[in-house]
């Protein structure tokens, strides 16, 4: 599997921190998903209950930003799953940060989209 | 002077869902077809689709920042779920999800548009 863009414009204070939202996620898909195995019956509500999850701990740091956070979860049987991400934007205020990670049954791949407001 | 009377003119419609779709739909028709899952080629597809519709998207001249995300996944049984959630501005943003197959594949192709 392969990801999307380059998660880091430049360094400077006023930039999105990709380290940063790259840890919020991994606790939230942690927290969400854990140990568990892949249930149709579960997914639907462990998507939504990430990507919320993300969202709230993003928008708690109180930056001039707009999130948008997606998630993706895929049974692990053999198929192959490709994604890329294309952004129209001000690369040097605006930044992404995708995490993929996995377990014995799934994978999850997450991805954080900021984009300046101030 | 002019820019500022455009945008807040009530011709400015702002996020047009209807017109991102086919958007959308064009280019993933365009790239995938009727073609099989083929690793080698799936990085090219992706790659293509979401490059297409910036460039159709960026041709509308409307004050949007975009982000566009595409998924394509093999027919075989996987079990497969994803989710977005945006904190933006309701009143000017938008989003439009095209879920799009043919025998052998599935495509997913999400934009995202932020008012500037």
């Amino acid at each position: 599997m392969t990801g999307g863009m380059e998660e880091f414009h430049n360094g400077s204070e006023g930039s999105f921190n990709a380290e940063e939202a790259d840890t919020i996620v991994k606790e939230c898909i942690e927290n969400v998903v854990g140990g568990g195995d892949y249930s149709q019956s579960q997914v639907n509500k462990w998507t939504a209950s990430i990507v919320e999850r993300c969202l709230t701990q993003l928008v708690k740091q109180g930056k001039p930003y707009k999130y948008i956070v997606t998630c993706a979860v895929m049974q692990k049987t053999g198929a192959g799953l490709h994604t890329a991400n294309s952004c129209y934007w001000d690369t040097a205020m605006d930044g992404s940060c995708t995490v993929r990670w996995e377990n014995r049954t799934m994978y999850c791949v997450v991805s954080v989209f900021a984009v300046a407001t101030a | 002077m002019v820019s500022f009377l455009l945008f807040h003119s009530p011709n400015f419609a702002g996020f047009v869902v209807e017109d991102v779709s086919t958007i959308i739909k064009e280019s993933v028709e365009a790239t995938i077809g009727g073609n099989a899952y083929q690793h080698n080629r799936v990085n090219q597809w992706t790659t293509s689709i979401v490059e297409q519709c910036l460039s159709q998207l960026s041709k509308l001249g409307k004050p949007f920042k975009y982000i566009i995300t595409c998924v394509i996944m093999q027919k075989n049984g996987a079990g497969m779920q994803t989710a977005s959630t945006c904190f933006w501005d309701n009143s000017t943003d938008g989003s439009c999800t095209v879920r799009w197959e043919n025998k052998f594949v599935y495509c997913i192709v999400s934009v995202f548009g932020l008012a500037i």
